[in-house]
């Protein structure tokens, strides 16, 4: 029950995070080959559209109707535009320096294998679909 | 007299230019012939003034120092454009192309493999985390995906950054795994992709001696990359591993599992578990194909009686 009410306080906040106060925190990049900025926060939402490694993302603070400020939601998502999307993205997969990545380390190689929208659809979803773990000395 | 002309010569040059900008695009086209950068405007007006054909009223006026200054910076700034233009069709060297490329197969494959699917979190990730430091293996980066599939059992891919691993999801649930008995599987595939066994079966591939070159004013053969992924799609859907292999690992979790007995033993009661699944479960039966065999490495487990 109490899972359930969390989920749908979330689902509250993000489908009315376009009428709240949106303040711009800094901008971001993406690291991953490629990303999806998403509907809601939910690494199984819809898709609103996808970027590619370096992109810049604009990562705003939402101030609710009662003023009550929000920087992360579902505990790993920051609310996020890029251009005319606004949505959620993982902040795992922002860093706050241009990356160097690998498409554009090897751009040449990377035209040839000619891949697909679909192939650059799914390698931003394989990165909202990994579990991520580090083994650390303790 | 020959003062004048040399300073009419450099001022005509440099107003010409200075009407027009660079509006170099920084990448140009694909056409081999045509550099990806064009060159600089100084580069473009050491092509006009030679100073080769005034060198006797340089050095009569000791600008020839100021003439040689000019001509190697803008030479060094001509070699630093071709090098980038080289750089473009650089290929990834080793420690960064298996990375790529077992995601590229990931995302070839992934309607075959059916990884795209709502999962709920697992934390197999935070219980391999603690599994590995408890083991002593450390500063492992590893990224762990479900996949909704039972053509794959458990894999671990190609990888140098972040350790790729494949779990199905199937797999899991008809053998009814623990979190310890996966992250046991999981070691299984970490040291498997330690030894390079994976690696090793893709030697024969024409692209690995391509590695870390250069294919500038060349043609790049894709076909070479899609030789790698059916290459992967036979190991991880047909052919799998030798006995060989297999004994080389069971060997080096039994070497490592030896100072925990009681990880030993679940080790062993898994490849039990995973014995009885085989034999029974049709669905199941490819695992020896892939995995040769549960049982065969239950007895290379076994300690040795020793006959006195």
């Amino acid at each position: 029950m109490k899972k359930a009410l969390f989920l749908l306080f979330l689902f509250s906040l993000s489908s009315h995070a376009e009428d709240n106060k949106l303040k711009l925190l800094k901008i971001s990049y993406l690291k991953n080959m490629f990303g999806h900025i998403h509907q809601n926060a939910s690494a199984s939402s819809t898709s609103l559209t996808t970027l590619s490694c370096g992109h810049p993302i604009k990562i705003y603070e939402v101030t609710d109707r009662r003023g009550k400020k929000f920087s992360i939601f579902g505990g790993r998502f920051v609310y996020a535009s890029a251009g005319n999307y606004y949505g959620y993205i993982q902040t795992d997969f922002l860093v706050d320096k241009k990356p160097k990545c690998f498409q554009a380390k090897y751009p040449k190689f990377f035209d040839a294998l000619n891949l697909e929208i679909t192939d650059l659809f799914y390698w931003g979803k394989l990165y909202d679909q990994y579990s991520y773990g580090k083994s650390t000395v303790r | 007299m020959k003062k004048l002309i040399l300073l009419i010569t450099l001022i005509t040059s440099s107003f010409a230019f200075s009407q027009s900008q660079e509006n170099v695009p920084a990448v140009m086209n694909d056409d081999k012939n045509v550099p990806d950068k064009e060159k600089t405007l100084e580069e473009k007006k050491m092509e006009l003034v030679n100073f080769d054909k005034i060198k006797e009223v340089l050095k009569e006026d000791q600008l020839l120092d100021e003439a040689n200054r000019k001509k190697s910076k803008v030479s060094n700034k001509g070699k630093k454009r071709i090098d980038w233009n080289q750089r473009r069709y650089n290929i990834p060297k080793e420690d960064e192309f298996w990375d790529f490329l077992s995601e590229l197969w990931l995302v070839k494959r992934a309607t075959q493999l059916k990884w795209d699917f709502e999962k709920p979190a697992y934390g197999i990730d935070s219980s391999f985390k603690e599994f590995l430091e408890k083991m002593g293996i450390y500063e492992v980066s590893f990224k762990i995906l479900v996949v909704n599939s039972p053509k794959v059992f458990h894999m671990a891919l190609p990888s140098r950054q972040h350790k790729i691993f494949i779990l199905s999801l199937p797999f899991i649930r008809t053998m009814d795994l623990s979190k310890s008995e996966i992250n046991l599987l999981l070691l299984e595939d970490f040291k498997r992709l330690e030894s390079g066994v994976f690696i090793n079966k893709l030697k024969s591939s024409k692209m690995l001696s391509q590695l870390g070159s250069n294919f500038y004013k060349k043609k790049f053969n894709n076909a070479h990359i899609d030789e790698l992924l059916k290459m992967y799609d036979q190991i991880a859907f047909e052919k799998g591993f030798n006995f060989q292999e297999q004994f080389g690992v069971t060997q080096q979790m039994d070497i490592h599992l030896k100072s925990d007995l009681k990880e030993w033993g679940k080790y062993y009661n898994l490849l039990q578990k995973i014995d009885d699944l085989v034999k029974n479960n049709a669905l199941f039966r490819d695992y020896n194909k892939i995995y040769p065999s549960p049982e065969l490495q239950m007895n290379w487990l076994k300690p040795k009686s020793k006959k006195i």
